[in-house]
């Protein structure tokens, strides 16, 4: 590919020059590791017997990505993982407790390892079930978790109402969220602070990227990017010029600075980010991105003619009080007209009329759509343990097929 | 880091650590405990490298 475009390393001297190099896409990365050597294919740039650790993607959007490390990656996630933790307030008197499966998706684990390298005292929750998690943070008085959006309100549910524990009453102080745009969410993040008394923190990376950006004690509304270990650059999505103007959005491609085995360079995120203008009050010179990561450039759909970000219905749904955590969005087509299904779950006590006309105000409101709403008891809407897959696209042709491969 | 006076001084320090790993990394090739321990400290070193020696090397220290 680097041929093909006519670029060598010796042609990369300063950071604009990073722009000459041809893009990557996850796609590629799938055909790539068809080839030689197994199982990571040609873009493999250390002999394999220095691989010493192996992680796939978790096949969101796809058939996984292996991603291989070296030693030295493993020490550069940790690192990169560090500066998410200090900024977050992690110091060596915490207790964090990590309530994740510790398996082949990357997850928590340099978080683990980070947790460690600053000197906190790191318990593994790895196949405990929710509740022996919860029994245990109250054992032990653990003062700081991370875990993904979705199980934090999870955890917070299972502890409330399967075992009469306030969680806002047990130790934890600090959560920090990864694997979903929940904690970006300002009805999200709400909810979950105020379940567990704590503060919740977003942070954003991927398997093939690494841990690039975090929100810091200030809660700017936004994250720091981690420019120390990563090059972002931000691209219009209709017309790929590249942005650097605060407050236009466009899609992220991402540069890992020091990452070995297998480079992430120039890699097309699909994740959607603006500058912010302002610099954070914490001090720290790491631009921020306005209100995280906004979106993802293959989640926003056009329905009706009009893009939705599925984000967008989850901060209305969560910022009212009447509906429970869990919704359920399907959008197919009657005809050649498209239509959006919203399920929510009503609240112990909650009545339809008491809800229905400010939900379907501020749909309206954020969204520009009208919805079909169907209210469920608490309780009838599926459960999620880790991500919850809770936008479905009929419409798309091989949405069975997708599924049926996650 | 302004107010980190010496951060000349500890890159060569840093510098001086990773000169005296590669000896011993050469050093290993019959002495397994030598070379993985070896192995990992210069990640580790790199690290030091990424936080330390790469301001002063893009002389970044006063901008």
């Amino acid at each position: 590919m680097y041929d093909t475009a006519g670029v060598t390393p010796d042609d990369i001297s300063c950071f604009d020059d990073i722009k000459k190099i041809p893009k990557v896409e996850k796609s590629m990365m799938r055909g790539i590791q068809n080839k030689d050597p197994f199982p990571y294919g040609d873009a493999l740039c250390v002999p394999l017997e220095e691989v010493s650790t192996f992680r796939q993607t978790s096949g969101t959007t796809g058939q996984p990505v292996y991603q291989p490390d070296t030693w030295q990656d493993w020490e550069w996630w940790s690192e990169c993982w560090s500066f998410i933790l200090w900024a977050q307030g992690y110091r060596p008197k915490d207790r964090v407790f990590i309530p994740f499966g510790y398996n082949i998706f990357v997850a928590f684990w340099a978080g683990h390892y980070a947790a460690e390298k600053l000197g906190c005292e790191v318990v593994p929750g790895g196949v405990l079930d929710t509740q022996s998690r919860i029994l245990k943070i109250k054992e032990l008085n653990a003062t700081a978790m991370m875990a993904t959006p979705t199980y934090v309100l999870r955890m917070a549910d299972v502890a409330k109402n399967k075992m009469g524990i306030d969680p806002s009453e047990l130790s934890i102080n600090k959560i920090t969220c990864a694997g979903e745009p929940g904690a970006g969410i300002p009805s999200t993040k709400k909810r979950m602070e105020d379940a567990w008394g704590a503060k919740v923190y977003d942070h954003s990376g991927a398997t093939e990227i690494g841990a690039w950006s975090y929100e810091c004690r200030e809660q700017p509304c936004g994250m720091h990017v981690n420019e120390a270990m990563f090059f972002v650059e931000i691209e219009d999505l209709d017309t790929g010029e590249i942005i650097e103007e605060p407050v236009r959005r466009g899609k992220m491609i991402i540069t890992a600075l020091d990452r070995m085995a297998q480079p992430c360079i120039r890699f097309d995120s699909k994740d959607v980010i603006e500058w912010d203008s302002e610099p954070c009050s914490c001090g720290r010179t790491f631009r921020l991105i306005k209100g995280g990561v906004i979106g993802r450039a293959d989640d926003i759909t056009k329905v009706k003619g009009v893009l939705l970000s599925p984000a967008a219905i989850e901060e209305v749904v969560r910022s009212i009080n009447g509906l429970g955590d869990e919704f359920e969005v399907i959008v197919d087509k009657q005809g050649d007209v498209d239509r959006i299904k919203l399920k929510v779950e009503l609240m112990p006590d909650v009545t339809k009329p008491s809800v229905e006309n400010i939900l379907n105000d501020q749909l309206r409101l954020k969204t520009n759509l009208g919805y079909r709403i169907e209210y469920y008891d608490y309780g009838s809407l599926p459960r999620y343990e880790v991500k919850a897959k809770r936008f479905k696209d009929l419409r798309k042709k091989n949405f069975n097929e997708k599924e049926g491969s996650l | 880091m302004k107010n980190f006076s010496n951060l000349n001084g500890v890159n060569d320090k840093i510098l001086k650590i990773k000169q005296l790993l590669l000896e011993l990394e050469t050093e290993a090739k019959i002495f397994p405990a030598l070379s993985r321990n070896s192995k990992r400290a210069l990640a580790s070193i790199k690290m030091l490298e990424l936080n330390i020696s790469d301001i002063v090397t893009f002389d970044l220290i006063d901008s």
